[in-house]
């Protein structure tokens, strides 16, 4: 008898050749079917409840994805081209991963008929490659100049993102504030220069834009009601130093003498406070802003000074109050000069809903805003929040790159006729190759249909009537069940969007047709891996 | 293919796990989902039906604690009911941020999303895409504000006539248990928000009015106090119960020898040190009094505490003080009396030292009980409602019922346009929404049907808790409002033998109308967007 040679660690999976891309690519459909319904102004949401009872309501690709807790290494795959997409632009995440998804299911017959990966793969990297030309080729490139012109392609682009979302009703509201808000930016576009609080009431067209910095009322001792509420260019001292009656050194201790001395001790320690309060008030600075506590003999100094206090500010509200008004954040009062003081022309403690709000407007540098959100309830805020991220990533793209194509499944059509067309040209198994991706392209305006309840083979057979007829932005009309030229309707996408889209999609199919082998070691811990329901396994 | 939730096969019958813990998740989709998110919010929604109106029940919720609660607040209810769905939970929310935002109206948003959600359920049966009923649904929301804004009148603004604002008041307090003393309490409310009221601004801090509550007496007993009152009584039992005309000297700072925050030792090594101590200690008793007294304050009031010794010293010098007040009270003191809070005994000056016209000991009937009331300030902005009940459910169920009046007022100060009451405005948006519904040529138009149904349920609520024919009330308003163009007919809860709420003075302000509206349509949508839920499976 022939030993048996044990290679690996007992427990451990191993699956090998075709069969194993095969059942890859059928864990990556699984995965493209949960998010397949949330594409679209007429997407559904989803509700995922954690294991905490933390619920999550969603519309968006990447934070269901995430939220999946995806452990099937192949299908993780799709989970990270989300993310990156996310990233990236921001945007499209649920249509990369059913690109994705289509991709792979194009290609399974190839595989099953024996193909070899990477011949597919390299079809599949000749089809992005000849797309990604054709999109840069006929991207339109409104003029950037032109201030107005430029609004308006920013404006569209955003409401485009929207469509989808839980806000889509007041979509023109949003895109506004969102353009309004990137336009504030200075040209590197810092997104944590946009600040996003949310504020339980009120209806969504609340939603205020505060030029400059808001933060919420921090914790207050006694006397902070009589410290004055309002100012008009104040200066702005931002502290790291805690303004508070406290040992100078944690693990000092003093001996002492005699009880002389005990006072002397004691009137060093208010010295010391009082000296840095004093330093303060004669720097001139009206509003003391820090990210450590500021105690209540500190409050009630400033309220006898007319001066504002706030400690407790977290670290990024900090930064970004000194990004707007200036100055800098000071660890020591030693030496206190205008130049350290920031400024504003107004600033006020205003009522929003439940809340209080410190709002900073009118700062010279304003490199800032602060978009306060209202809404019925927690998860619609935060679903509003993840909405707004979406539409200013998108902006900020379309302002640095602002070449655009229409959506709504337009360009897509466009890509599928163009591959299409190329790969009659081409001898050889590629043109099966390029003519699979072609169709793949076409699912994301099937899956719009779908999603509205149209009939999307109908719809299919007049897009693609269109554009074999030269029409080269026809698109889905979710409004009137109908094709539509989306340039002109002004559903617009920046073309960076879909280029970025198509290669993750394209990467991720590659890397998935490229593995042949899975080797799984057994969890560290429990007992071998689950063998499945009794019963379950199919003879061989 | 294998569907999420369920386990997947390769081809070999051999399992594979894609999400984590899949098989113990559970998901619901599609249509069935929203029906049992239907389901769980008219649940709710249905509980609180009963509370709606003047004539609307109470609910007693026992707390895990054996707390009782006896209330007619919605919002209150709701948050007591300590719901585990995860829609429910939506609502919850919903009427919470009704209540941070308004204070008032917190049954009716809850209803009116029930009574949205059930009209949905019906057009999903028809087979309408759950998007397009969202849609239709904003869509006629945003109509029936137009008619709110439309029917709006604006309300008489009056400091020197408080007639109108108590009218308001007290149709805020009519569903609450104590309507005994109905105007009493309205005109408190009145009074105590105008007394803060900043008329320039159109601001009203909440933080300047108290509400002190004292089980004992009677409902009646209730009071508006233009001042101060503490739950603390003076600290010797032989220092004189009224002063009047009296300095205040508002200290932040124990009277004890002050020590220093440092770890310190003091090494007593002879009887002579030791006595030396106990001198400097009286010493500085001594000195410390001494500066209250020739700041010329005829009162200490201190946030921290002193031991007997100084009590004593403070009752021979004829000193009297109040120990241990609250953070918040000392500040309200501070504003109310004009002074200024003094965190050390060598910064005391007599500018410093506030001013009471009365301050006087409250004593309650039998019990030992004793309160502090500091009247006649020097600045009244600062106020307290002093509530009296028969026990402390009542006292509590009167604290919340004050808060809502007095949101009711601010609301009013801030926006003075308001709609009459007794479903009146829903009937009237209902006509207006019913109507623009034909005209449209879309889908929506059952939607737009629906919401105008919806809409009713409101008044239906209110007749049919009020003990009327529900639908012969209903439908007899309606036609009389058509007939005479009257928006201001509602249904006649108190059967005061009219349905014109003008007459009847049953006035809310637009402001919060147009919020229960919008705010319901936000969650109704966001209720019926979601498509797939994915929940541990122990869940409900």
């Amino acid at each position: 008898m022939q030993p048996q040679i044990i290679l690996l660690k007992e427990g451990t999976e191993a699956s090998q050749g075709r069969s194993q891309i095969i059942s890859n690519i059928n864990a990556c459909q699984a995965i493209v079917d949960c998010v397949r319904t949330t594409l679209g102004p007429r997407g559904m949401d989803k509700l995922m409840v954690e294991a905490q009872g933390k619920a999550t309501i969603s519309n968006d690709g990447a934070t269901i994805m995430k939220l999946l807790d995806v452990v099937h290494p192949a299908a993780k795959t799709l989970v990270d081209i989300a993310k990156s997409q996310d990233a990236e632009v921001g945007d499209g995440t649920t249509s990369v991963v059913i690109l994705a998804g289509e991709f792979l299911k194009q290609m399974k017959p190839f595989v099953e008929e024996g193909v070899h990966s990477q011949i597919i793969i390299r079809g599949v990297r000749k089809a992005t490659q000849l797309a990604v030309q054709f999109i840069n080729e006929i991207a339109v490139k409104p003029k950037k100049d032109d201030e107005v012109e430029l609004r308006q392609l920013l404006e569209k682009c955003a409401a485009t993102a929207m469509g989808s979302k839980l806000i889509n009703q007041q979509k023109d509201f949003f895109s506004r504030m969102v353009v309004d808000a990137v336009m504030m930016l200075d040209e590197l576009l810092p997104l944590n220069m946009i600040g996003i609080k949310k504020v339980p009431g009120g209806a969504l067209e609340d939603t205020l834009l505060v030029a400059g910095v808001a933060f919420k009322k921090t914790f207050s001792y006694a006397g902070f009601e009589m410290q004055p509420k309002q100012y008009t260019s104040p200066k702005i001292a931002l502290l790291n130093i805690e303004l508070e009656l406290k040992a100078e050194r944690d693990n000092a201790e003093i001996r002492l003498e005699n009880v002389e001395e005990y006072q002397k001790v004691v009137d060093a320690e208010w010295t010391i406070l009082y000296d840095k309060l004093e330093k303060l008030h004669l720097s001139g600075a009206k509003v003391v802003l820090s990210k450590l506590p500021i105690g209540d003999v500190a409050t009630q100094y400033f309220a006898d000074r007319d001066m504002f206090c706030a400690g407790r500010v977290p670290e990024e509200d900090l930064k970004r109050t000194m990004k707007a008004c200036g100055g800098s954040i000071l660890t020591t009062v030693a030496d206190l000069e205008d130049s350290v003081l920031g400024t504003c022309e107004h600033f006020e403690e205003k009522q929003i809903g439940g809340d209080r709000f410190n709002i900073f407007t009118g700062c010279p540098q304003a490199k800032t805003c602060t978009i306060i959100i209202r809404g019925g309830a927690e998860q619609f805020m935060e679903e509003t929040e993840r909405s707004l991220h979406d539409a200013i990533m998108i902006v900020r793209r379309a302002k640095k790159n602002d070449a655009v194509v229409a959506g709504g499944g337009a360009i897509e059509m466009e890509l599928s006729k163009h591959l299409r067309d190329i790969s009659r040209t081409i001898a050889g198994k590629e043109q099966m190759l390029i003519s699979a991706i072609a169709r793949a392209l076409e699912v994301i305006p099937r899956q719009l249909c779908d999603n509205a309840g149209f009939d999307s083979t109908n719809i299919l057979n007049k897009l693609r009537q269109k554009h074999a007829q030269g029409n080269r932005w026809m698109g889905v009309d979710i409004l009137n069940e109908d094709v539509a030229d989306n340039m002109e309707k002004c559903v617009w996408e920046p073309s960076l969007v879909k280029i970025n889209a198509l290669s993750a999609a394209s990467e991720a199919t590659c890397l998935i047709l490229s593995v042949d082998e899975t080797i799984k070691n057994p969890k560290s811990g429990e007992g071998p891996a689950p063998q499945g329901r009794p019963g379950a396994r199919r003879p061989f | 293919m294998a569907s999420m939730g369920a386990l997947a096969f390769d081809e070999y019958g051999r399992p594979f796990i894609i999400i984590k813990d899949q098989d113990r998740q559970k998901r619901l989709t599609g249509n069935a989902a929203i029906k049992s998110h239907i389901l769980a919010a008219r649940t709710v929604a249905s509980t609180l039906r009963t509370s709606l109106g003047p004539k609307g029940l109470d609910k007693l919720m026992v707390s895990a604690d054996g707390d009782i609660t006896i209330t007619n607040d919605g919002a209150t209810i709701l948050k007591m009911m300590d719901v585990d769905h995860q829609i429910a939970k939506l609502l919850v929310q919903l009427s919470q941020s009704q209540d941070d935002e308004i204070g008032d109206g917190t049954t009716g948003v809850v209803v009116l999303a029930g009574a949205l959600l059930e009209k949905a359920e019906h057009l999903l049966d028809k087979g309408v895409h759950p998007i397009r009923i969202a849609d239709g649904f904003e869509m006629a929301a945003r109509c029936a504000i137009q008619s709110l804004e439309r029917s709006a009148e604006t309300f008489p603004l009056d400091v020197n006539n408080l007639e109108p604002l108590i009218q308001t008041a007290m149709t805020t307090l009519g569903s609450k248990i104590i309507n005994k003393c109905h105007r009493h309490m309205a005109e408190i409310a009145v009074n105590a928000v105008l007394a803060v009221a900043d008329m320039e601004t159109r601001d009203v801090n909440f933080e300047l009015i108290k509400v002190e509550t004292k089980v004992g007496g009677q409902l009646e007993d209730t009071m508006l106090v233009k001042g101060v009152i503490v739950d603390k009584d003076f600290s010797h039992p032989q220092m004189p119960k009224v002063l009047r005309n009296v300095k205040i000297a508002i200290l932040t700072c124990p009277f004890e020898p002050p020590k220093p925050k440092t770890k310190h030792k003091l090494d007593v090594t002879s009887v002579e040190d030791y006595k030396n101590l106990r001198k400097y200690e009286h010493e500085k008793f001594e000195e410390m009094v001494q500066q209250v007294k020739d700041s010329g304050a005829g009162l200490a009031i201190c946030q921290w505490g002193f031991d007997d010794e100084a009590n004593h010293m403070l009752l021979q010098r004829e000193l009297p003080a109040v120990r241990w007040v609250g953070g918040p009270e000392i500040e309200l003191i501070a504003i109310a009396t004009g002074g200024r809070i003094v965190p050390r005994f060598e910064e005391l000056t007599p500018d410093k030292l506030g001013y009471a016209g009365v301050v006087k000991e409250l004593c309650f009937g039998t019990t030992k009980d004793r309160m502090l009331v500091i009247e006649e300030c020097t600045n009244s902005k600062a106020v307290t409602i002093f509530i009296r009940g028969g026990n402390k459910m009542i006292v509590e169920e009167a604290k919340r019922s004050i808060h809502d009046a007095l949101c009711v007022v601010r609301n009013l100060v801030r926006d003075n346009r308001i709609v009459y009451g007794g479903g009146a405005p829903e009937i009237s948006c209902a006509i207006a929404v019913a109507k623009e519904a034909d005209a449209i040529k879309t889908l929506e138009q059952y939607p737009f049907r629906a919401f105008a149904d919806a809409l009713e349920s409101i008044p239906l609520a209110l007749a049919e808790n009020s003990g009327l024919n529900p639908i012969h009330t209903l439908t007899e308003i309606k036609s009389r409002q058509v007939a005479e163009n009257n928006p201001a007919l509602g249904i006649d809860c108190l059967c005061k033998g009219t349905a014109d709420m003008k007459e009847q003075h049953v006035i809310e302000t637009l402001h919060s109308k147009k919020q229960q509206i919008l705010l319901a349509t936000q969650v109704v949508k966001m209720i019926l967007k979601i498509d797939d839920v994915r929940s541990p499976d122990d869940g409900y």
